[in-house]
């Protein structure tokens, strides 16, 4: 009897593991009659202040219409998380098939083996379309990363606030305490509460001549000279700034770039050191006041030397439908779709197509690429993020008033040293 | 034969045993692929030398358990935690007992007042601190704001600056976990008899002893298990400090479970956010031993 019951309940048992497995033994086979599954590429999209929404669910609209076989998903990730979340997707051995990235984590990505060689899924045409001084990304004469946006600081002028165009950093001090008229506006943008890049201590910090890190005799980084005169310099002018002169908005320790910079397209700040995206930002907040855009001056003595900016796509070598991916890229990068991603970015265009445009024949571009001449970037270094927190607390530190601007460089150059093991 | 007479086997594999198995299997492969092979691998990591993914590269002993607890910032992040875990259980015990005694008189409206206290509880926890952070923006922030027209020329800069940092994260997780221990209360305090309170009443019994002597008593075990479920949720509290602060500013809002994850995810140093994951375990583990024995003792007193 219990015999029987067993056969019967092992008869069940093959049906049913013949039911779940027999179908995907023909669709492995491709005896079916059904179409193969389209490929499906996904793409972890940087959340650019001024590149809209609509924008993005059209770009994906517009590409996945056009063959039923080669689909995008473009996940949209705000910058604060998206090292994050790539991180985790690596470590999850699920990542994304493309992603925008700073271009300074590329070798941190490249030391893990997870990129792939764009070129061998992106076509010749859309390469040869690229301005070749865009292309960062080069390492060792290899294309590791497409450009997909890059743009130097600049200084942006409230003209219904003030007119004066500083030449030196001396002269933005002076300029941000006569124009400074709390709580109506402040002379000055700065922010001091960390977010994901360093961007503010780095204007002042190359303004002052500075450099990160020494380099080798080979090309490669030495030890940390974030503590040099340059950054006390730097340092030391912030603080002057925030607390001594208090040009700067109120509650400055409380706001992050992103969470300061409408108080600007507010009309509330005269000097603010920002991207190209100012331009469609303040479009968008509704801003009639007139903004004139000038270069980030250097301290007397030293020539302007603004940041530069650069974000790459970057492929991943774990991606399911780097075909699909690399379609994607041919397609978005057609003058119609990228020349449109520059503008509302407000990032100079990275391909000749979209150069011509007449969109950019505007005096912001025109100061960005006098600006680009002698920009800096970051430092190509995969430890970046770790270093420029420990710049960010020193920053912090002084502004708190907990440590003097050389004791908090000496210790973050230590903690530096000692995260790239020297 | 007798139940006494069966062998191990006989009594472990019987026709009923057989099919519990076989309806347990799906949740052990569930309970083994999500909660035990994560806690094995956090274990091994915390033995290992990991790259900037995860993976396990050389056998490494107690060195990163000893690299980690030589380190003193280690130490201030998880005395910081214990604090941080103490005063928002206690806040949220206190509240909500306070709530709860309110909750329980009858007045015309209770039952609203009981779902507007649900309210934080129920919302998504991200999109309640998100909503705190436009709270607390120096610029454009609803508390400064009020604080201004109170005649505070000044107010803090709530999340800028280490202490009114270290408030304002308390205050959000206090603000999201005080309707749960409220509810938790009020749900015991309507198990206590009518009847004790009424003869108390009849023997001029005041408010305050009523609570001492009925009230307390009677939910003592409902409080030993919210505050021990909180304790561990407080302990775990990512939310409100990181998406307020990111654990600053210089670290000074950082507790364990915000530097885990800024050590793995962030500085991709999985070894040490492995070790100090570990160590979070089996404090976590050491508490609910100590309520879970203290509890029983309680339990079988009674």
């Amino acid at each position: 009897m219990s015999g029987i019951r067993r056969g019967r309940l092992l008869s069940v048992l093959l049906v049913l593991a013949g039911l779940l497995v027999i179908p995907g033994i023909l669709f492995a086979n491709g005896t079916t009659e059904k179409a193969a599954a389209p490929q499906k590429a996904t793409f972890f999209w940087a959340v650019y202040d001024g590149v809209t929404e609509d924008y993005r669910a059209s770009l994906q609209d517009a590409f996945n219409k056009v063959d039923p076989n080669v689909q995008i998903q473009i996940i949209p990730v705000g910058w604060d998380q998206l090292h994050d979340k790539l991180t985790t997707s690596l470590a999850g051995g699920q990542p994304p098939d493309i992603s925008v990235i700073g271009t300074r984590w590329l070798l941190e990505f490249m030391d893990l083996k997870q990129l792939a060689d764009p070129t061998q899924y992106v076509s010749k045409a859309t390469l040869d379309d690229i301005i070749p001084g865009t292309k960062e990304a080069m390492i060792n004469g290899k294309l590791w990363g497409l450009p997909v946006a890059a743009g130097a600081r600049f200084l942006a002028i409230n003209n219904s606030i003030t007119n004066k165009v500083p030449k030196t950093m001396e002269e933005l001090e002076q300029d941000a305490i006569a124009v400074n008229d709390p709580p109506n506006h402040w002379g000055l943008f700065m922010p001091g509460k960390k977010h994901t890049e360093l961007t503010d201590f780095a204007y002042y910090f190359y303004a002052a001549g500075g450099d990160f890190f020494a380099k080798n005799a080979d090309g490669s980084f030495g030890k940390s000279t974030v503590n040099s005169a340059a950054g006390v310099q730097a340092l030391t002018f912030m603080n002057k700034l925030a607390n001594q002169d208090k040009v700067v908005e109120d509650g400055y320790m409380g706001l992050t770039r992103i969470q300061g910079h409408p108080l600007f397209y507010a009309g509330k700040i005269g000097y603010v050191m920002i991207g190209a995206w100012v331009d469609s930002a303040l479009k968008q907040a509704g801003a009639t006041f007139p903004v004139t855009y000038a270069q980030i001056p250097g301290f007397a003595g030293h020539p302007s030397t603004p940041l530069i900016i650069t974000d790459s796509i970057a492929f991943f070598s774990g991606g399911k439908a780097l075909g699909a991916a690399g379609k994607f890229i041919d397609f978005w990068y057609k003058p119609e779709w990228k020349g449109k991603f520059d503008q509302l970015a407000g990032f100079p265009p990275v391909t000749a197509s979209a150069g011509k445009l007449p969109a950019f024949d505007t005096p912001m571009y025109k100061t960005m690429g006098v600006a680009a001449q002698n920009a800096k970037g970051w430092p190509l270094i995969a430890t970046w993020d770790e270093c420029q927190n420990a710049i960010w607390d020193a920053v912090t530190k002084v502004f708190l008033g907990q440590a003097t601007p050389k004791a908090a460089l000496d210790e973050a150059a230590a903690k530096i040293d000692k995260i790239n093991g020297m | 034969m007798s139940v006494a007479e069966l062998t191990l086997r006989q009594r472990l594999w019987t026709r009923e045993s057989r099919l519990a198995y076989l309806l347990l299997l799906p949740a052990a492969v569930v309970v083994v692929g999500f909660m035990v092979y994560p806690l094995v691998y956090v274990v091994l990591m915390s033995l290992f030398k990991t790259n900037r993914l995860g993976w396990l590269t050389t056998f490494a002993g107690l060195r990163n358990f000893v690299n980690v607890m030589t380190d003193p910032g280690f130490w201030t992040v998880a005395g910081r935690s214990l604090l941080w875990t103490a005063i928002g259980v206690f806040s949220k015990t206190v509240l909500g007992m306070l709530i709860a005694l309110l909750l329980n008189i009858p007045y015309p409206g209770r039952k609203t007042a009981r779902m507007l206290f649900i309210a934080p509880w129920a919302s998504s926890v991200p999109i309640s601190v998100l909503l705190w952070s436009w709270v607390y923006n120096p610029q454009f922030g609803l508390l400064n704001y009020t604080l201004k027209l109170l005649g505070w020329a000044h107010p803090p800069v709530w999340v800028g600056t280490p202490i009114p940092a270290f408030i304002a994260c308390m205050w959000v997780d206090v603000w999201i976990g005080v309707p749960f221990m409220a509810l938790v209360f009020l749900s015991g305090m309507q198990s206590i008899s009518e009847d004790l309170y009424e003869s108390a009443y009849m023997d001029g019994v005041n408010a305050f002893q009523k609570f001492f002597y009925i009230t307390l008593p009677g939910i003592r075990n409902i409080i030993l298990i919210a505050t021990l479920l909180s304790a561990l949720w407080t302990f775990n509290d990512f939310n409100a400090i990181y998406i307020l602060t990111l654990g600053g500013p210089v670290d000074s809002t950082d507790i364990l479970i915000t530097s885990i994850y800024k050590n793995a995810f962030a500085y991709l140093r999985f070894d040490k956010a492995a070790v100090m994951a570990v160590v979070t375990f089996v404090i976590l583990s050491f508490i609910s031993i100590v309520y879970a024995r203290f509890y029983f003792k309680e339990e079988q007193t009674a």
